[in-house]
Parts: C-alpha cells; structure tokens; sequence
C-alpha cells in the first residue's frame, strides 16, 4: 500500500459576534481619522446622561416609558453614549477628538427596537469649528464605510444637544435613501456645561447606530436576529 | 400628522407642484412620506409651530410667497363676563373664552370643510367639535367645546395632586393620579386641560349654544400626560411642543368665521384671562457669527432676508415670533440660515485632525481573537435578569417584571444560549461573552468579566469527533500561570433538557488574567469583511453518517477532494469523522457525517435520500469504493 495522506483537518474558527465586529470596525475607522477612544459606565446619573446633554427634565425621553431607571430612580440605564464624550470633556481641554463605543438602553421591545443596542460616538472641538468641517468628517467616515463613490445627504433634524443638528442618508442600491447616523455642532450650553468656553470653541458631534450599520452590510432584516446567539447565525460571521 | 396637497398649496401665490413641495420640505426638515394627495409628515419634536397648515406654510415662505388663503371674523365682539378663576397661572399664562350660539340647523359642510374629513378620513363627531378639529388642523391651536347649557357653575383651571376619575368624552373612564392641568366645575372634573375634555360637558349634535376654550398651555404642564392615561389626543401632541403663545384671539375669531360660514351666528361674546403680555425675545444680529458656526460666507442682506421670510422681524436687534418657542440663541438661527440654503448646498471643509494608521491591540482583543481562534463564539446578551444576588442592582421599571435585575453574574445567560443551541441540534458548543457587570456594595461597582460555557464534542473533524468538552480541555487552553480560576460543571438537573453531554463554565475578571498569558497571545485582528448574509432556517436538520470502504488506493485522493466539495441546496455542511488505514487489508474507511437542512421546509426522507443520492452516487461509481449497506441504485 502507498503512502496515504490522512484527510487534512479543518480547523473550527469560532467568530465575534457580528456587532462587535462592525463596532469594532466603525472605532477603528474613527481612530485612524485621530479620534482617541474614551470608555465610560453604561450606569449613569440623570446629570450626566440627560442635565448636561442640554436634555430638559420635560423632554420626551426622561418619561419612564423611555428610560430605565434604577436604584429608586438614582441612577439611569445610559440612553446613548453621550455621557462619555461629557466625562472626557470635563476630564480635558480642547482641542479634543474623542470617540466612544458601547451598549445603551431604551425602554422599547418591538420587531424594530430592542432594550439593548449599540452606539459609536464622537466629538471634535477646537477652535472656528463649522458646519462645514462637520460634513467633511462625515463624508469621510461614511465614504470609509460604504465606499467612495456614495451619494449622501445631509438633511436637518433635532438634538436637544447640538444645534444645528442633521441627519445623514445614503442612496442604497435600489435607489432609496437611508438614513444612516445623527450629528450637529455641539449646543454651547453643552460646551459650558462642560466648563469649555462656548465663545472661544466650538465643535461637532456625531453618532451612529451599530445595529442599523450591521443590518445594512450584512443584509440582515431582523435585529432580533443578533441576540438569538443561534449558532447557525453566529456561525457565518467567521 | 396628516395634511392635504391642496389645502398647503392655497396658502401660496404661486402653486408648486407636489414633488416642488415635497422637495421643499425634506430641505427644511420636514421629513414624510406622499401617499396620493396626501403628505405623512414626521416632524421633529422642536417644531410645533409646524403642526398644521400655517405652520408649514409660514415655513415655506422662503420659497413661495405666502398669502393667507382665510377669512377671520372681522367684526367687534362683545366682551363675556365668564365665571372663572385661573388658579395655575404658571401653566396656563394666557386662555380666552368663546360663547358662541347659533341660530338654525347646518345642511351640509362647505369643500374645506368636508374635505377635512373625507379626505384625511377623520371622524364627524358634532358641529362645534368638527369646526374645533378642523381649525387645529388649519391653525395649529387646539381648542376645547364646552356645551355652554352644562356649564352652570364657576369654572376652575388649575394644576393640582388627583385622585379623582374621570370620564373622558371618548367614553373611557380614567383614575387620575398625581399632579395634573384640570378644568373642574363644583366638584367635578370636566376637563383634563390639554389633553381630553370630558362627557359631562360635551357637546353634541343638538348642541346650539357653545363655550369654546382657547389656550396656551406651558409644554411642561401637558408632556407625559397622554401616555399616562393611554390616550390618544392630537391636542396634547401640540401643546406638549408648544402652541403660539399669542395667537388666541386670531384663532377664535378664526372659529367664529368659519361657524359663520355655515349657519346663523346668534351671539358672540370673548373674555381673556392673561398674566400680562406676552413679552417677544430678542436677539443680536450676528451675521459674522452665523458664518463662524455653519462656515458660510453670507452677508448680512442675505441673513436679513432670510430671517424675515421666517417671519422674524429684523433691524438692530432680531425679534423672534411668538409661534418660534425654539429660537434662543445664535445657533438656533445658524440653523434658519441652513435649513434656507439647504444642508447639501453648504460646502464641506476639512479639518486638521492627526490621523493614526496603527491600531492598537488590547487586552480584550488578544482574550477574544484568542478565543474565536479555537473555535469559540462570541455571544451578546441582555444585562436583564430573573435572579437576585444580595448585591444585585433593582430596575425601578423593568420591561418584564420576571426580570427585574441587573445580572451580577454572566453564567445564566450563557446557560440559556447553550440550551438554546442544543435545541437546534448543535453537538459542539463553545460560547463566551465579555461584558461589563454591575453591582452595588456602598455604591455601585462595574467589573469586566469573560464567561465562558462548553459542552459537547470537542470538534467536529476525525481527531476530535470522539473526544467531549470538559474541564480538562479548558485547563488547558486557559494556561494561566500564577492565576487561579473555578470551572464548574453544570448540573443539568432543573434544565429543560434531554442532553447528556456535561456543561463546563467559567467566569473569569479581565483584570485577573495575566499579562504573560494576552502578551503570549499572536493576534493580528482579522480584518472585517462584510457579506450577505443568509437567513437561519427555522426547519429541523436530520444527520446522516455513512462509511466509505476504500480498497483501490488510488482513488482515496478522489475519494477525499468530492467529500470536500460536496454541495447541495438541502446539504447544510459535512465533515469527516473517522479516518482508519488497515494497512494489513489495504483498505482505507472513512466515516462522513452529512447534516441536511431546508429554509423552506422539514425535509422528508425521502428528499433526503434523494439529495444523498445525488452526492454520494458519483463515488460508488469508482473502482475499489463502496459504502457497505447502502444501495444508491
């Protein structure tokens, strides 16, 4: 009998879940464009996730039906990563480029919202900081994401904590827009919340939806999808 | 909110077309959808003043001239001498009164009118209440009709701790409770002010004589309140993002036109009850700093103009309108100056930001590559949790009340995705999840931990098919030095499970892993790659193991490179499990496992079988290959 080579054996990889890597992949673009990565508590006080972020006690999302309240209503379930670009502020001096990624919570459960989903964040301060230089960031990060020959739109909105604030779409392949990450130059009342000289700085902000990036680039109809940690989903994500 | 094509085209001089406006609106924020003649507008929560037909209108008179298509009722009114007390100034600075009585009966609504309800298929409720509807829709003012008949005693408006029911005119009964904007008569509650007026008071179609209330309530004194009782009111949606606060007596003398236009006014009397005027902010004008924040070049002309065709009125000083509750500061008007120029038109600039090309690579990096490495999968799971630890940390509003705690501990979630897995037939698990946990001693403490759960075989190829997942296996990956961690078995008693197979955990902090263990790690992140991923099927799979008996060597390699490469629409994947050489025999057998699974369907056997033979035929077909006791015939 020859000699006989055995089968070669196939390593199992295992895989990330899909939403750290695109998370991952959205901080990593972030980091090379020079925004430091900051971390902060998904537990925060009503001051630093609603106060501070220019969020009035009568806005919409400070109800209990919104927001997760814990400890006798000490302490809050982070609605969004914000609080650490405060932190971080209120911890340097401009200029600063920091960006943030991480889980947030909202009181909401449906086919289309879940309690628990991920942001990344960042924010840019200097001085003579515009409009316009915030559209350049965001052209960038999102040409980065989805490639360079993107038709995107910038189209107004509203954050309690930027003004003026916009929305960012892309054109999808099959000729609609989607919209894709929320910004703004940063509200001055944020800026002097932050012990930051609003006549002298200013910056902007933005933030972006991981699951909403995740879904798009997979293709992935069904949030719901991701937290089964059914291996047959986890599975093709190696 | 809902509006009509024709009803905002008659505010213009000139009529746009749809698609005009349509484009006109996304470039001032007003994001909707067209259905028909019909615009479904999503308006950000900043913008009550856009809430009806004026609001848009007035917004888009910086791109059609705007001309104020309604009549208001021009005549001197006589003056009510209304039995009421505003107790609650604060909440309520500013509310007029309309006796309105009527002499006759309505025939039928005039086309704006009757439109209003066909069109945007809205409910006829009564004459009163239909014209108060209709104006809210055209103004943007709710206002609330009392039957003036059942108002017999002094009326009251105040903000004060209920516990009284209430039944609204809706029909539904609602328990009041805590602070809340009430109007009440003797001892009654008739009204929940901003929200929903009551039975009692109602009008209805017999009504002839009404007492129309028309006010500015502070958005603060109204926000909440509709979801507090579960009640759906287009008036609260307007007053919880402000109303102008100084358009109340237009609005009644709006009513009053449009009651005319349809029947015989008897008489009209107006009262209001105001906590002094209403004082119009003022702001500097700053072209150079508008330019600052958006990066523009505009000169103070074009800011002018800007501003006045968004209804400011400009000289030194800017003075905002009593209908913009969101103006305050320079920023605030940047924004009036891009929403007119358009977000897309306003060139984009560059920033000096130093960019970095290495990436770092953490401690959790290392831990997690190292891990998918060896097979593992990484799992995300909600912090919400069914158990209580003596340090856990307690939701004050759970989603579920089951699970009304934060977890303290990583291993019951793993538990639950293992299960999970084994119920979809899955032999080899390996799962971890990193995660920040939260706890409370004398404050609250956050601590990093890796879980991290196996069961099952070790692997799926011939060297590991036979060998199982235990604590001896992790040992051995998890080589730290000078570092103690507990692998605990799971007890399957009190699972919902049939398996067999012995469940491993351990949970480690990310602090008490060694930096001699993540610095040994080579971990280059692999680089992300995006793809379209396929839909799990929700259909059971059915394994099907088969041995090969080779006794002609030379077709092993050919044996091997079509098991490698099989593919089928109903083969989910195949693996071999069993390799042996009998080089006494000179043969050669080789043990397949294949795992067949539709998206679309529980396959039957019989497809089964039909899908094994058209993989596995080609191969019997080759000179010293057989699959002993099986027939492909």
């Amino acid at each position: 009998m020859d000699k006989i080579d055995p089968p070669a054996i196939i390593k199992d990889l295992g895989s990330l879940h899909p939403i750290n890597q695109t998370k991952k992949h959205l901080l990593e673009i972030l980091s090379q464009m020079g925004f430091k990565e900051v971390h902060g508590p998904e537990i925060e006080t009503e001051e630093f996730n609603f106060d501070m972020l220019n969020i009035k006690e009568q806005h919409p999302a400070r109800q209990m039906h919104d927001t997760f309240y814990v400890e006798n209503k000490s302490y809050v379930l982070r609605t969004h990563t914000s609080p650490v670009q405060i932190r971080s502020m209120l911890d340097s001096k401009p200029p600063i480029a920091f960006t943030s990624g991480g889980k947030v919570f909202r009181k909401d459960d449906d086919a289309t919202h879940l309690p628990m989903f991920h942001q990344v964040e960042g924010i840019y301060i200097d001085k003579d900081v515009t409009f316009a230089n915030l559209k350049e960031v965001i052209q960038e990060i999102l040409k980065n994401l989805f490639g360079s020959n993107l038709q995107i739109r910038f189209r107004p909105s509203y954050f309690p904590f930027t003004e003026p604030s916009a929305e960012a779409d892309i054109m999808s392949e099959s000729g609609k827009w989607l919209e894709i990450l929320g910004c703004g130059i940063v509200n001055p009342v944020v800026l002097r919340n932050c012990n930051i000289d609003s006549e002298l700085f200013s910056g902007f902000a933005f933030g972006l939806g991981v699951e909403r990036i995740a879904m798009l680039k997979y293709g992935v109809d069904d949030i719901r999808d991701f937290y089964k940690s059914n291996l047959d989903f986890l599975g093709q994500f190696t | 909110m809902k509006i009509v094509y024709n009803d905002l085209i008659n505010f213009f001089s000139k009529k746009p077309t749809k698609e005009l406006l349509s484009k006109k609106l996304f470039q001032l924020g007003h994001e909707h959808d067209i259905d028909g003649d019909i615009y479904d507008l999503d308006l950000t929560p900043n913008r009550g003043d856009c809430l009806s037909l004026l609001g848009l209108a007035r917004d888009l008179n910086i791109f059609f001239e705007l001309v104020e298509p309604y009549e208001l009722f021009k005549e001197e009114i006589e003056k009510l001498d209304l039995d009421f007390e505003n107790l609650s100034p604060d909440e309520c600075p500013c509310i007029s009164f309309l006796e309105i009585e009527i002499d006759g009966e309505i025939a039928e609504y005039k086309p704006y009118l009757e439109n209003f309800f066909t069109i945007l298929k809205n409910n006829k409720v009564n004459f009163f209440t239909d014209v108060s509807n209709y104006i809210s829709y055209e103004l943007g003012q709710p206002t609330h009709c009392f039957d003036r008949k059942k108002i017999k005693n002094k009326l009251i408006f105040e903000n004060r701790d209920c516990s009284e029911s209430f039944k609204t005119l809706m029909d539904s009964e609602i328990k009041l409770h805590g602070q809340n904007c009430i109007f009440s008569m003797g001892d009654e509650i008739i009204s929940l002010a901003g929200v929903m007026g009551g039975e009692s008071t109602a009008c209805s179609p017999d009504t002839k004589s009404a007492l129309v209330e028309c006010a500015y309530f502070i958005p603060k004194a109204i926000i909440g309140k509709s979801l507090k009782y579960n009640l759906s009111s287009d008036a609260a949606h307007k007053f919880e993002r402000g109303v102008d606060a100084n358009g109340q007596i237009e609005v009644l003398r709006r009513f009053i036109k449009v009651v005319e236009d349809h029947v015989k006014i008897k008489s009209v009397k107006i009262q209001t009850f105001s906590e002094g005027s209403f004082k119009l902010k003022n702001l500097p004008f700053e072209t150079s700093k508008i330019n600052e924040i958006l990066g523009t070049n505009l000169k103070d002309s074009e800011y002018k103009n800007i501003l006045e065709k968004f209804g400011f009125f400009v000289k030194d000083q800017i003075i905002v309108p009593s209908y913009r509750s969101d103006i305050s500061c320079q920023n605030d008007l940047s924004e009036e100056v891009a929403r007119a120029i358009g977000y897309d038109n306003i060139d984009s600039k560059p920033i000096n930001l130093e960019s970095k090309k290495i990436q770092q690579i953490t401690k959790i990096n290392k831990i997690e590559n190292f891990l998918v490495s060896h097979g593992f999968f990484e799992v995300i799971n909600f912090p919400f949790s069914p158990q209580e630890a003596s340090n856990s940390i307690c939701i004050d509003n759970p989603l579920d009340s089951k699970k009304e705690y934060l977890r303290t501990s990583l291993e019951f979630s793993l538990i639950e995705n293992l299960l999970y897995n084994e119920r979809r037939q899955k032999e080899s698990i390996k799962l971890f999840e990193i995660s920040d946990l939260y706890s409370k001693d004398l404050e609250i403490r956050q601590e990093k931990k890796l879980g991290i759960i196996i069961s099952g075989r070790v692997g799926n190829n011939y060297l590991d098919f036979s060998k199982k997942l235990d604590d001896k296996y992790l040992n051995q990956l998890l080589n730290f030095k000078n570092s103690s961690f507990i692998i605990s078995e799971i007890s399957r008693n009190g699972l919902k499970t049939k398996k067999k197979d012995k469940i491993f955990y351990t949970e480690i902090l990310i602090d008490d892993i060694p930096d001699e263990f993540t610095d040994t790690i080579k971990s280059e992140p692999a680089p992300i790659r995006f793809f379209n991923y396929k839909p799990t099927s929700q259909f059971p799979s059915s394994a099907r193991d088969f041995s090969f008996s080779i006794t002609d060597t030379n077709n092993y390699q050919e044996v091997l490179d079509h098991l490698n490469d099989l593919k089928h629409e109903n083969l989910k994947h195949s693996f071999i499990f069993d390799f042996f050489e009998n080089k006494k025999n000179n043969e050669i057998k080789i043990g397949v496992r294949l795992v067949f699974q539709s998206t679309l369907k529980t396959l039957s056997d019989n497809e089964i079988e039909k899908s094994i033979v058209d993989l596995l035929k080609p191969l019997t077909r080759l000179k010293g290959v057989k699959i002993p006791g099986l027939n492909l015939e």
